[in-house]
Order: structure tokens, then C-alpha cells, then sequence
């Protein structure tokens, strides 16, 4: 046996519990609830097999599209909204001094709490009645610009975005402060030498320097936005009247409060393939390189 | 590419995992206790209990100490018992019906949760255990079996009533302000125009969770204007629909309420417990709420706030085909038993079913704060004054349906978002389509 073989034959090894781990308890059941998704089943008694109607339901279902058009835009706030504040952030504070460190500490902080705290924190913030948002436009004077945030229908999930941004952009951060970290301090020298400005430094040697965490981040980015539930589960419960709800949350009331397990499982069958196709799609689209 | 496709399908792996665990997660522990029972009397049989009492209310204690107390009167019959809290208890319990491991003994909800379980081949009658005590059988309020009758089979027993609409109000704003708890719907319509010009709220509703306006105010409100019959034949679909005018001009009321401005701001934003704070708090001079408050309401308000709350029916409404005396209720949680279990068990079932009915028991969690489906003299001095005046109110109306009593979960879902949609100012029509036609599949399939 040569050397590389028995290197590869140890690696195999190395990874093969996480491997079995990861068949049996994220690949099996996809395919397990796509299989549901072909039975008209309450979840008790005799599931019977009716073929392709749930799927097609779903495809003619406007809540939805109306979740998934909600998950495009969680995606976007995530993409045009986390992104850039992570970056800028992190442009920012890369040294590390005290003041720095208790930004980030503190930009970081709410990724340590728990998603039912930050969404309980922030129903209170928006609380109608007792609310600190409506107190402060009270006690500046714009009483007029007082709503129920969560309750009205146009702006109800922009609201919801605000917390969604403020929760996550501290690993990006963090992610980025660490590309950043990564650049050979020569290239910074070469450009400080040849008279770069700061902004041409950054366009044409950070952010290529750092263009495939950026990736990365993104990826991250779309696939936490199409698995966002925690929050606006607690926030909304994807009402009032589905304003608010999103392709997990609509597959979460469907199977577990209506007990229509296999319109459930056809949905979320559905969400996998809307992701495949939107990470491959975003994959695709920052395929070039900027280097 | 290929490390594209994996990095897809893992992310893509990570977004249903949500799923994939409610799917396929299986209980074994209720199944084992069945296997070991032996049907010869005077040796030990085993019983699995499941129940939702795990909570620090009068109610839950008064439970638990009768299922230590039975335990210990019955050294024969060894109980394997399981609290569940309340709010994942049906979760659950669906999920080992779904993997036909239930418990021998369950709590149960009358209606529809009887009804799938007993279409699922799940339970066994009763009726044996109720001929045998008819003394029991009497005791129980007339029609208090009929949710959990099915063919002529009863399969439980309630332990509970939930009456669903009850109008709460606060006697002392009421005073302040010089105005009569509402007997017809233009009294009620001035009411809320008192209340909106004293910048009181008029209305307090949460109806963050989206039951509480199809359960504690259509349900009733409805009712008034359709009557019962009306609701039971669209049910059936037989002859009225969702779309017909009756209903059409209840939701037309309901949104009625709204335009006015009855409810306070966001009450689509704010959930149940939060709208009873608000009226403890005198910080609205109504709400519309089901028993349930009772219990929560005598746990936190001061006794001050008690004494001011008074209860009554919602006002009739104008040609109305219902009883303006009524409100909407359905009996509580009752045991359910198995089909599994046989022989010396069964007996032993009968037992813990009994025990936890009996009239000594009902007395105990009436005195609790809870009303119960059972004749039984309340000692006043026991309990909350609002709660004494509910229970004598009760004397003097009829039970009518509850609409998600009734209707599938699936019906009931639409219903509670059009509500929803409706208090927003969404079309009375449109929502009463949305509902028919939801109804309508639900017909199809069962047929």
C-alpha cells in the first residue's frame, strides 16, 4: 500500500461518523419528506397516495409565493443589508484596541442570544401600547409617525428585517475581520509606496484580497435567509394574515397546526429545490474573478 | 462545479432539517408498559398516562395530587405517568398517534381531536364504564358527552368546560363614564363611541395567535346572527354555505367593531395573555375572552381589580336568527382510552377514568377557578367574585358551538387569518369565499 493510499484510507475513516451523521439525519429525511410529499396525510390514520396534487398545490398556492417573495426579501435585506454593514465594520475596526473591541463585543452580542430573547426584546420595542419605538417618536414630537409596527400590513415586514439584520451581522463581521487580518501587509506597503489613495486601495487590493470570503459570506447569507423562522416566528407567527409569513413558517403551520403532513413535506421539498437554485444561481453569478 | 453542488446541497440540507426532524421524530417510551400487563386479577397491571397538568394553577395541582393519591390507594396498578407542557402537548401527542405508539390513557380534546383519532382506529368506548355509574351519568350538565360521542359511542368524559365568549367588563369605568354593560349592538356601538371619547380603549384583543377572534368573538357573534342550525348545516355542507348573507353580514359586524375603533391599536401584534393584562389593568373597559381568562385572571390581578370585573353575553344583534342568551362553549379535556388496552387493564383504566371525573374531583377543580361540566354547589367564598359570577351566568344560557370546534384545523386556519385580514379591512365577502372554498375541499375529501 503506498503512502497517499493510506493517507486517503485514514482520511475516510476520519470522516466517516460526521459523514453517517450527516446521511442519516439531513440527507435521508430530505428524500424521506419529498416521498411524503406524494400522500394526502393528517398525520393519524391511512396516508393515501395522490400523487403529484401537493406539488402542484404548492406551484398555485399564492401564501406560497407570497413567503417565498417575503424570503427574497429577507435575502436582499441580508445581501445589500448585512454585507456592506459587516464590511464597513470591519474596515473599521480592525485594530484592536479597547474601544474597538467593545464595538465588536457589542455588534457581535446579539448572535449570543437566543433567537426567542431577540425577537421577545423586539416585540416589546414595537409594542403598539408600551413599546420604547412609539415612546420615543412621543417624546420628540412626531406622534403622527406613531404605528403598530407589527400589525400593519405594509410595513410589518420591514420591520421584521431590522432585527434580522442587527442579529446576524456580527459573524459576518467577525469573517471578515479576519480576511482582512489575512492580507499580506507587503501589498498594503507596495500600494502605500506607489501612491495608491485609500479608495483605489480598496476597490482594486481589499476587496479583491478578500473577494472569496465575500462568497462565501453571500452563500451564508442566502441560505440563513431562506432558513429564516426563529424570529419572525416569535415576532409574528407569519401573520396577521400571512403578511409576514415565509416559506418556513408556512411549512411550519401547515404540518404541525392545519396537520396536513404531506402538503408540508411537499412544501419543504419545494424550498430545497428554490435554494438549490438560487445558491447555484449566486454561485454562478460571482464566478469571475476580480484578481 | 462539483464543489459548487455540494456546497448547494448542504445549505440546502441545512434549510429543511426543520422538517426532516418533525417528520421522523418517534417516541418509544409509551409502547413498552402495554407488553408486560398480565390479565389475571390481583397481580400488578401497568397503565401509561399522559397528561398536559404540569403547570403551577390551582387546576394542574389539584390534578396531580389525584394521580399521586390514586397511585397510592391502588398499590395493584402501577402508573407510568408523563406530564407534557400544555403548549406542546397536542404536538406530541399527534406525533405518537402518527406513529401509533400512543399512551394507554390520554387527556383528549372533545371534537375534532376525538374525531381523528377515532377515524385513525385509536380509542375504545367508554360506554361500559358510564352505563355502570348512572348516578355519575346523571351528574354530568345536559348534551356534556355529545362532542365526545361518535356513532353512539362515547369515548370520554369531560373533566372541564370552556365556555369561549364571554363579555368582560369593568364596572367601574362602566360607572365612570355612566354607561350600561351593551344589551343590543347599538348600545354596544355607543358604548365603544363613550369609551373612544374618554380615551379609554372600549375593546382589549390579542389576537396575535389569530383563534381568539374566530373562537371567543365570531363563534358567538355569529351565532346571533345565523342561529345554530344555520352553522351546523354548512358544516355538513348541506344546504347553507359560508357564503350566504347570514354570514356575510356577521363578518360585516365584526369589521363593524373595528371600523369603529373598538379594539386598541396592534391587537394583531399583541397575544392573548397581554390583552387580559391590559384589562386587569383597567386599561380597557371590555374584552371578549373565554373562561380560560379566569383561571389567569385569579393568579394576577389584584383583588381590587376582581371585584370591579363583571361578566355577561355578547349584546343581540338587530333581526338575529340565534338566541341573544347564548354563548359559545365546548366541554373540556376528557381521558381517552386506547384501543390496546384489555382485560384487567381495561378495569384498571376505568378506575383512573372514574377517579379523575368523580364528583369529589370536579368539586375540587371548580373551587379552583375552573367550571366544570358538572353539577356540582359552588362554595363562593372559594373563589374569585368574577369567577362566581361567571359560573352563576352560565345557569342562565345555552351552549352553542365554537367554530374551530367544528370545523377541521385546516378550515379553521383560513378562518382565523381571514379574520385577521377582515379586522384589517379586508372584504366580508371575499374572506367568506376564501373560507367556503377551503371548506368546500375539505368536503371533497372526506367524501
Amino acid at each position: 500500500m503506498t503512502t497517499s493510499a493510506r493517507i486517503k484510507g485514514f482520511i475516510l475513516i476520519g470522516i466517516l461518523p460526521a459523514l453517517l451523521i450527516y446521511l442519516f439525519f439531513v440527507v435521508v429525511p430530505i428524500f424521506w419528506s419529498a416521498y411524503y410529499g406524494f400522500f394526502d396525510w393528517k398525520g393519524i390514520g391511512a396516508a393515501k397516495f395522490i400523487g403529484f396534487d401537493n406539488y402542484a398545490e404548492v406551484v398555485r398556492d399564492p401564501i406560497f409565493w407570497k413567503g417565498f417573495k417575503n424570503n427574497m426579501l429577507i435575502v436582499a435585506a441580508s445581501v445589500f443589508g448585512q454585507v456592506p454593514i459587516a464590511m464597513i465594520l470591519a474596515l473599521l475596526l480592525t485594530r484592536s484596541n479597547l474601544f474597538q473591541k467593545m464595538i465588536r463585543a457589542s455588534v457581535f452580542m446579539p448572535m449570543v442570544l437566543s433567537s426567542v430573547v431577540v425577537g421577545i426584546i423586539w416585540s416589546y420595542i414595537y409594542h403598539p401600547q408600551i413599546g420604547i419605538l412609539n415612546f420615543l417618536l412621543d417624546s420628540v414630537g412626531l406622534e403622527h409617525l406613531k404605528k403598530a409596527w407589527l400589525s400593519e400590513p405594509s410595513i410589518s415586514m420591514y420591520m421584521i428585517m431590522i432585527p434580522i439584520i442587527w442579529n446576524y451581522i456580527g459573524p459576518y463581521m467577525i469573517i471578515f475581520i479576519a480576511a482582512l487580518q489575512n492580507i499580506p501587509s507587503e501589498i498594503n506597503d507596495a500600494a502605500q509606496i506607489d501612491g495608491v489613495g485609500s479608495t483605489r486601495k480598496l476597490f482594486q487590493i481589499t476587496l479583491p484580497m478578500i473577494w472569496d470570503t465575500i462568497k462565501v459570506v453571500v452563500v451564508l447569507c442566502i441560505s440563513g435567509s431562506l432558513k429564516a423562522f426563529d424570529l419572525i416566528y416569535v415576532m409574528t407567527g407569519g401573520g396577521p394574515a400571512h403578511t409576514t409569513e415565509v416559506l418556513a413558517s408556512y411549512m411550519y403551520n401547515s404540518t404541525f397546526n392545519v396537520y396536513r403532513f404531506g402538503y408540508g413535506s411537499a412544501i419543504s421539498t419545494s424550498i430545497i429545490i428554490l435554494s438549490l437554485i438560487l445558491i447555484l444561481g449566486s454561485q454562478y453569478l460571482m464566478k469571475r474573478d476580480y484578481r | 462545479m462539483k464543489k459548487t453542488w455540494l456546497t448547494a446541497l448542504l445549505t440546502a440540507g441545512l434549510a429543511v432539517s426543520l422538517v426532516g426532524c418533525g417528520a421522523g421524530e418517534k417516541s418509544n417510551s409509551p409502547k413498552e408498559s402495554g407488553a408486560s400487563a398480565t390479565n389475571a386479577s390481583g397481580e400488578k397491571v401497568k397503565l401509561s398516562i399522559w397528561h398536559n397538568y404540569t403547570g403551577d394553577d390551582l387546576r394542574a395541582q389539584t390534578m396531580r395530587a389525584t394521580l399521586e393519591q390514586f397511585q397510592k390507594d391502588n398499590p395493584n396498578i402501577q402508573l407510568d405517568i408523563q406530564g407534557i407542557p400544555p403548549d406542546g402537548y397536542r404536538a406530541r401527542l399527534k406525533t405518537v398517534a402518527a406513529a401509533n405508539e400512543m399512551p394507554d390513557l390520554f387527556v383528549m380534546w372533545p371534537g375534532v381531536m376525538t374525531k381523528e383519532f377515532h377515524g385513525g382506529d385509536l380509542l375504545q368506548p367508554i360506554n361500559e364504564l358510564i352505563d355502570s355509574k348512572p348516578e355519575w351519568k346523571e351528574g354530568f350538565l345536559p348534551n356534556s358527552f355529545n362532542d365526545f360521542t361518535i356513532d353512539g359511542n362515547t369515548y370520554a368524559v369531560p373533566m372541564a368546560l370552556s365556555p369561549t365568549s364571554i363579555l368582560y367588563y369593568n364596572k367601574k369605568l362602566f360607572a365612570d363614564q355612566n354607561v350600561q354593560p351593551p344589551k343590543t349592538w347599538d348600545d354596544l356601538m355607543n358604548v365603544v363611541d363613550t369609551f373612544n371619547k374618554a380615551k379609554i380603549t372600549p375593546i382589549a384583543l390579542g389576537n396575535k395567535a389569530a383563534w381568539l377572534a374566530q373562537s371567543s368573538i365570531l363563534s358567538s357573534l355569529g351565532d346571533r346572527v345565523t342561529g345554530t342550525e344555520w352553522f351546523l348545516k354548512a358544516v355538513a355542507g348541506d344546504g347553507a354555505k359560508f357564503t350566504d348573507p347570514e354570514f356575510v353580514q356577521a363578518l360585516a359586524y365584526l369589521k363593524q367593531l373595528a371600523e369603529a375603533k373598538a379594539f386598541q391599536d396592534g391587537f394583531n401584534s399583541i397575544d392573548n395573555t397581554q390583552m387580559e393584562q391590559m384589562f386587569a389593568q383597567g386599561k380597557a373597559a371590555m374584552m371578549i375572552d373565554g373562561g380560560w381568562a379566569l383561571t389567569n385572571l385569579a393568579a394576577n390581578a389584584s383583588p381590587e381589580a376582581l371585584a370591579d370585573m363583571g361578566a355577561t353575553v355578547l349584546p343581540s344583534v338587530p333581526n338575529g336568527k340565534g338566541s341573544p342568551n347564548s354563548l359559545s362553549g365546548v366541554v373540556g379535556t376528557g381521558l381517552g382510552l386506547s384501543k390496546n388496552v384489555e382485560g384487567a387493564r381495561k378495569e384498571a383504566a376505568f378506575k383512573l377514568i372514574y377517579t379523575m371525573a368523580s364528583p369529589e374531583v370536579q368539586k375540587k377543580t371548580l373551587e379552583g377557578n375552573q367550571l366544570v361540566s358538572y353539577k356540582v354547589d359552588l362554595d363562593k367564598s372559594k373563589v374569585s367574585p368574577i369567577f362566581a359570577e361567571v359560573y352563576s351566568l352560565l345557569g342562565t344560557v345555552t351552549t352553542t358551538p365554537v367554530y374551530d370546534g367544528r370545523l377541521s384545523s385546516a378550515v379553521a386556519d383560513v378562518m382565523n387569518n381571514g379574520l385577521q385580514e377582515l379586522l384589517m379591512g379586508g372584504s366580508p365577502e371575499a374572506i367568506a369565499k376564501k373560507i367556503q372554498d377551503a371548506h368546500d375541499k375539505e368536503l371533497a375529501m372526506t367524501k
